[in-house]
């Protein structure tokens, strides 16, 4: 086969450099590394297993997709709020503007400056001892710890040692009817667990409402044990991850299998790639469209 | 957050007698009242700023009076799914909720107002609100939370075809579901235990309707027209003719031209996925409207503008493999070069995070809430992929609600309509006025590790 200036690409592999490469030119940009972050602790683990090696320039070219896809308009556009708003005609008074407010309404920071702002904290956060850590006042009313002891709780478990009892699967998704008002932590660790109400009620003794997959096999042919007590206390006080630690990961499977690429031409599979630009396309027909472009783009 | 258990009020002022929900989102915020006595509808308005190429500026509803979309240009306060600029927020909330003639017009001092916001908020992000909600409109009461808890109040069994609830019996939050919420900025993975976030476990996917709309744009825009001052057109074309593929090898050969000299014979229609996309012309036809691809009509298009002025003409767009390649990124997001995995892996991830005894109780209560839920055949693949990479043992089921962009907003409005329950999860003026900001911020369940 003549070689046109292109490269196959449908079974090569390509060539491993160690490491994630990132993109030294673009590094700086924090609406970019918000789109691509490298520094989540789980997203480094996985990139340092990943097979896909990618080079620089088309990492660079990746990102700059990536950003533009993440624009709100294709131009830079300000559109300031109507003047009219601005004095006191016609607009309504909500009282008195307090520092905090004018500061906050002044401001024109973007996620990604508030980002950076966090992450910045973060790490003094971090470095400061723990005994700095504010008491927070504890109003009497809204911490109230324990529930009313009038509350009605139905299905009171009677032996608080007992392990969660085995359960037909249905009663997952059949339970709420039966479901006891569970002891609710108000506030983070201000109260302590309720020893004698079950957070999960699925070991309710009383019968759920009838439902249409109650004779379901499938339904009653699996029974895992559920968490106790206690796991499930320490899981529903976790604190909230930071927006960074929340980003879904590149599973490793996912990043074994191989990536796909589209013809940037019709769309159909990418097995041809330009040797000019890197860019992909399908067959020799989508190549000529495609390199008419490149000529003018890159020069000849 | 977590709500509170039921407390008598002994003390203190007595409860708002109505409550403004608003689910706050990027590009629409969901807002309406809600009372034991009454609950309508919601609103649904776009939470923008737009001005239009003779320069006019539409504010959140007004858009609607809007009869030229071409080249608009939008200034969205909400920015990766968070509320970061208040200028922008404050003149579309003045404009719908506190002038004059707004159309959702009320005092906040004597309403409360539950606020969504995206999980994994910044604490920064989070104490603006709480500021701007008390210092600035002053609103009675306020309960700040994450959008996903809201669905947990809503009829859950109801939706996978059990019994209704009894409505004699007290609100209970939904014991067990999986809330997935894919909307404008991004998806969100929540597993709530009774209306309680697992925070642990909440997973996010950088793909929203703003990366698919902007893609589907970049595609026509090399393939086709230039559509990239349009993205509000394309936004209506992606919500017309997008779709997600049962089989997408078997899609993307049936949309395959051939080689050159040999066209195959199928790709005129590609099995009927070929379908013609009539731009309006904001004169004669202000909206698009989908067909049927019409392999004649192109060659006409050619005549009719080689003879005659270019607007006699209809201007159309042929989509095939961009019908489904575009909402495919939910599934794919490696498909443009993202470093993330999939919908269904990142489910599976979320999971991981939990004890194996709570899958299927999660596997088995799947919810899929915002705009995205709506494209053909998402809720479909989702299942399939995601029972692919389940237990064999679970049951995985997958539904969504009957409006899934207003979901959240109707899980608000129940919860508002048990005043006890609702007040022992907000907080007073008064309390934030004698406690402050911080403590407003625990209440609500922020990081307890973070220091100001
Ligand atoms: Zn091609
Ligand atoms: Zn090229």
């Amino acid at each position: 086969m003549l070689n046109f200036g292109v490269l196959e690409v449908a079974n090569s592999t390509v060539p491993a450099a160690p490491g994630w490469a990132y993109v030294p030119d673009v590094g700086a940009n924090a609406s970019m590394s918000a789109l691509q972050p490298s520094r989540s602790k789980r997203m480094r683990a996985q990139i340092a297993a990943s097979p896909h090696e990618t080079t620089a320039k088309q990492d660079a070219k990746i990102l700059r997709e990536l950003t533009a896809l993440d624009r709100e308009n294709h131009r830079d556009v300000s559109i300031p709020v109507p003047v009219r708003h601005r004095d006191n005609a016609g607009r309504v008074s909500h009282g008195k503007v307090t520092p905090a407010v004018r500061k906050i309404l002044q401001s024109q920071k973007t996620f990604a400056n508030h980002l950076a702002d966090y992450e910045a904290l973060s790490v003094i956060n971090s470095s400061l001892p723990p005994s700095n850590q504010p008491v927070v006042p504890s109003p009497a009313t809204p911490s109230t710890p324990h529930p009313p002891s009038t509350s009605k709780r139905t299905h009171r478990k009677k032996d608080a040692g007992a392990g969660p009892a085995p359960t037909p699967l249905r009663r997952v998704s059949a339970a709420s009817e039966a479901a006891t008002p569970a002891p609710i932590k108000s506030e983070i660790s201000h109260d302590t667990p309720m020893k004698d109400a079950p957070i999960l009620s699925l070991n309710s003794t009383a019968e759920p409402p009838p439902h249409p997959e109650d004779n379901n096999p499938l339904l009653v042919s699996w029974i895992p044990q559920l968490p106790t007590q206690e796991e499930m206390e320490k899981l529903l006080a976790a604190p909230p991850l930071s927006y960074n630690d929340a980003r879904g990961p590149w599973i490793p499977d996912d990043m074994r299998k191989p990536v796909r690429h589209f013809c940037d031409v019709c769309g159909y599979w990418g097995r041809v790639r330009c040797m000019r630009c890197g860019g992909r396309v399908c067959a020799l027909e989508c190549l000529g469209v495609h390199q008419e472009e490149c000529f003018t783009r890159y020069g000849a | 957050m977590a709500p509170g258990h039921r407390r008598t009020k002994s003390s203190g002022p007595a409860p708002p007698a109505r409550t403004l929900i608003i689910d706050n989102g990027a590009y629409t915020m969901k807002a309406g009242f809600s009372s034991p006595a009454s609950t309508s509808a919601p609103s649904v308005i776009p939470n923008c700023m737009a001005r239009d190429r003779e320069r006019n500026v539409y504010i959140g509803s007004q858009l609607s009076k809007c009869k030229d979309f071409g080249e608009i240009v939008f200034r969205r306060p909400v920015e990766k799914g968070y509320l970061v600029n208040w200028e922008a927020e404050k003149e579309i909330w003045d404009h719908e909720f506190f002038e004059g003639k707004a159309p959702l017009r009320c005092d906040p001092r004597e309403t409360g107002l539950i606020l969504t916001e995206a999980p994994n908020a910044l604490p920064q992000l989070q104490t603006n609100c709480d500021q701007m909600v008390f210092e600035e409109f002053g609103f009675a009461s306020y309960l700040r939370c994450p959008a996903p808890v809201l669905n947990a109040y809503n009829d859950i069994q109801a939706m996978f075809k059990a019994p209704p609830r009894d409505p004699t019996k007290p609100l209970l939050p939904a014991e067990i579901i999986l809330l997935i919420d894919s909307g404008y900025s991004h998806t969100t993975i929540t597993p709530l235990i009774q209306g309680r976030p697992l925070q642990s476990a909440i997973r996010r996917l950088d793909v929203g309707g703003k990366l698919l709309t902007n893609h589907l744009t970049r595609l026509l825009s090399l393939r086709q027209y230039d559509m990239r001052n349009d993205t509000y057109l394309v936004n209506e074309i992606k919500e017309a003719c997008c779709y997600v593929s049962k089989d997408f090898k078997a899609d993307m050969e049936a949309t395959w031209k051939g080689p050159k000299g040999d066209r195959r014979e199928i790709y005129e229609t590609a099995g009927g996925i070929a379908k013609d996309y009539i731009l309006p012309d904001f004169h004669k036809r202000t909206k698009g409207e989908m067909r049927d691809h019409d392999p004649g009509l192109a060659g006409k298009l050619k005549q009719l503008q080689s003879g005659k002025a270019p607007e006699a003409a209809e201007d159309i767009l042929t989509l095939r493999n961009e019908r489904f390649t575009v909402p495919e990124l939910l599934f794919n997001p490696s498909d443009i070069g993202m470093r993330q995995s999939g919908i269904a892996e990142l489910v599976m991830d979320s999971l991981s995070a939990l004890p194996f005894g709570l899958w299927p109780g999660f596997l088995a209560n799947i919810i899929v809430v915002g705009g995205n839920a709506n494209i053909d055949g998402f809720l479909w693949r989702l299942q399939v992929e995601i029972q692919a990479l389940a237990p064999t043992e679970c049951i995985v089921r997958v539904v969504r609600p009957a409006d899934p962009v207003v979901s959240t907003w109707n899980g608000g409005a129940e919860l508002a309509k048990d005043v006890d329950l609702l007040s022992s999860m907000s907080v007073t003026k008064q309390e934030y006025d004698e406690y402050g900001a911080a403590w407003v911020a625990r209440k609500f369940g922020g990081d307890p590790n973070w220091k100001w």
